[in-house]
């Protein structure tokens, strides 16, 4: 592994983001969405019950699962279809880089939304003197979903090796997450409670909206969001690898 | 430079290359010679470290292309048949890009070297989507060369682009040839004849022929070849030609005929002297130089 492919790799593509209209599209659309989450949040805390410090985060746990799609969708079906793959896998640089950069970027970008949100959103509730906002319990539930993001950007960008055509690539990623995501209500349909929570411990609700959603960092849900994104990564740079074999 | 020793390349059950040898020498243009689908990419892909051979051995500038892969891709450049383009980079972002990617020092300078040497430094701003397909081709070359490779490898450069810019092109390569080995591959047999030092011609994944363009031609020269014209009916005439000493083989050939003759024989004076004696009158005749076309034709066909 060599760092200095990495970054370069990095660079390309966080340019590529600022360059083209449709990560703007992304990042109108993500702030649209959480402003409006957030705003009825307040709005609700009025009369109803205190603000929730995680609000924006328990949205994107769904949200995710459109957002992170179309972030990596064309990160490498378009080095596919554009042949710049020939190219980058003759180029004095591991598969291995190739797609960490790539990844790297994409997670970069996500982080990047997220922390907007978190220092607006939070920024304003301290500066209202209505409120006392609970940091910590943001932070960890910001914690959760970051991680969480990066497991959904992961197997995104495991599709995109599959296929060069974005549209399949999203489509698949989103279905994929979409089933994790419905996992967490197999309690609904199995009558065995053991199966069904051990159903739940390999979806990513099962791993959020209980432990970080609630302001609670737990290391297991760290390490499975963690494992998600080792595994996903690993088969992305076993795809690549086998472009050479095709 | 380049050594490729017995390599042989199989996708599933179809054999792609099959135990191809040849080499190339410091300083040399090589040309890569065949028909399409003859194994010319599958080769230069080998050489350039994209994919494995299934066996045989390939090793540039002393690296084998297996087990110093890395070594291999630093010192090779390479331009794939459709130069690829990410359509949102400029001109000099996408040469800056690679030359960092390929660890060059200097990136700065050598980029601005490289886009003066294919004259792209007017356009170094311009998006990549707006480049007309001969200013994407000498970016192709741009970036096979900012690293400054030992070797360059150049998948049929010439394809689809204008006259002006095929001359262009081949003229690039006449002069890399001073400072780098090159690999050059082609369909068009004239261009190997203009540009390369020595030739490799490949069929159906299988070498026919090497050796510099005027030997092989000498070489493989089945005899002499006449262009003959004379006024008259065809049958007759030909009838004359064929009774003529020497002549093995005459075809119809436009308004005139190709006479094929004994290899060493020269049979010209005796076909103006028979086609005299026929009372025929003979307007042209002159030898004709076989072209590299006629002896890949030739090869080729006898493969079937």
């Amino acid at each position: 592994m060599s760092v200095s492919g990495i970054w370069i790799i990095f660079r390309r593509e966080i340019s590529q983001y600022f360059a083209s209209p449709v990560a703007y599209l992304i990042a109108f659309a993500f702030f649209l969405v959480t402003g409006l989450i957030y705003n009825n949040d307040i709005t609700v805390s009025l009369t109803v019950k205190p603000t929730d410090p995680a609000a924006v985060p328990i949205f994107l746990s769904f949200g995710v699962i459109f957002f992170a799609p179309l972030l990596t969708m064309r990160l490498l079906a378009e080095e596919q279809r554009e042949r710049t793959m020939e190219l980058l896998l003759t180029a004095p640089v591991r598969d291995g880089d190739i797609v960490l950069g790539k990844f790297l970027s994409a997670w970069f970008y996500y982080s990047l939304l997220l922390g907007v949100t978190f220092v607006v959103y939070q920024g304003i509730l301290i500066g209202l003197d209505t409120y006392t906002p609970d940091i910590g319990h943001a932070l960890a539930a910001y914690i959760g979903i970051w991680l969480y993001g990066g497991a959904a950007l992961g197997v995104g960008l495991m599709f995109s090796a599959t296929t060069e055509n974005q549209i399949v690539a999203a489509f698949l990623s989103m279905s994929t997450l979409l089933l994790l995501w419905l996992g967490d209500l197999a309690g609904q349909i199995v009558a065995s409670v053991e199966l069904a929570e051990f159903i739940r411990k390999l979806t990513l609700q099962g791993h959020f909206s209980t432990s970080f959603a609630s302001g609670l960092f737990r290391a297991e849900d760290a390490v499975f969001f963690a494992g998600i994104m080792a595994v996903t990564l690993f088969v992305t740079i076993r795809i690549v690898e086998s472009r050479r074999w095709r | 430079m380049i050594e490729a020793k017995a390599l042989t390349k199989r996708y599933g059950v179809h054999l792609a290359l099959d135990g191809v040898t040849f080499n190339a020498a410091p300083g040399e243009i090589l040309g890569l010679l065949g028909p399409n689908g003859a194994g010319k990419t599958t080769t230069m892909r080998i050489l350039t470290g994209y994919m494995p051979p299934s066996s045989g051995t390939a090793t540039v500038a002393g690296f084998d292309v297996l087990d110093d892969s890395m070594e291999v891709r630093r010192r090779v450049g390479y331009m794939p048949e459709r130069v690829p383009i990410y359509p949102d980079m400029t001109v000099q972002g996408y040469v800056m890009f690679w030359a960092r990617l390929r660890g060059v020092r200097k990136a700065k300078a050598r980029v601005d070297e490289v886009l003066e040497r294919v004259r792209l430094t007017e356009r170094r701003n311009s998006l990549l989507r707006n480049l007309s397909k001969g200013l994407v081709q000498r970016l192709g070359l741009a970036q096979a060369l900012v690293h400054e490779p030992d070797v360059v490898i150049l998948d049929e450069p010439t394809i689809g682009i204008d006259p002006q810019q095929v001359i262009e092109v081949r003229e690039y390569v006449r002069q890399l040839g001073r400072d780098h080995t090159v690999l050059f591959s082609t369909h068009i047999l004239s261009e190997a004849e203009q540009v390369c030092d020595r030739v490799v011609i490949i069929n159906k994944g299988r070498l026919m022929a090497e050796g510099k363009p005027e030997a092989l031609r000498r070489q493989l020269d089945p005899g002499d070849h006449i262009y003959v014209m004379v006024r008259g009916e065809v049958k007759r005439v030909r009838g004359v030609l064929e009774k003529i000493a020497g002549v093995e083989r005459v075809e119809t050939n436009g308004p005139g005929f190709s006479v094929r003759a004994k290899k060493g024989t020269d049979v010209r004076a005796r076909i103006a002297e028979g086609v005299a004696a026929a009372n025929l009158p003979l307007i042209e005749m002159r030898p004709v130089a076989m072209t590299l076309e006629d002896i890949f034709l030739d090869i080729v066909g006898r493969e079937g």
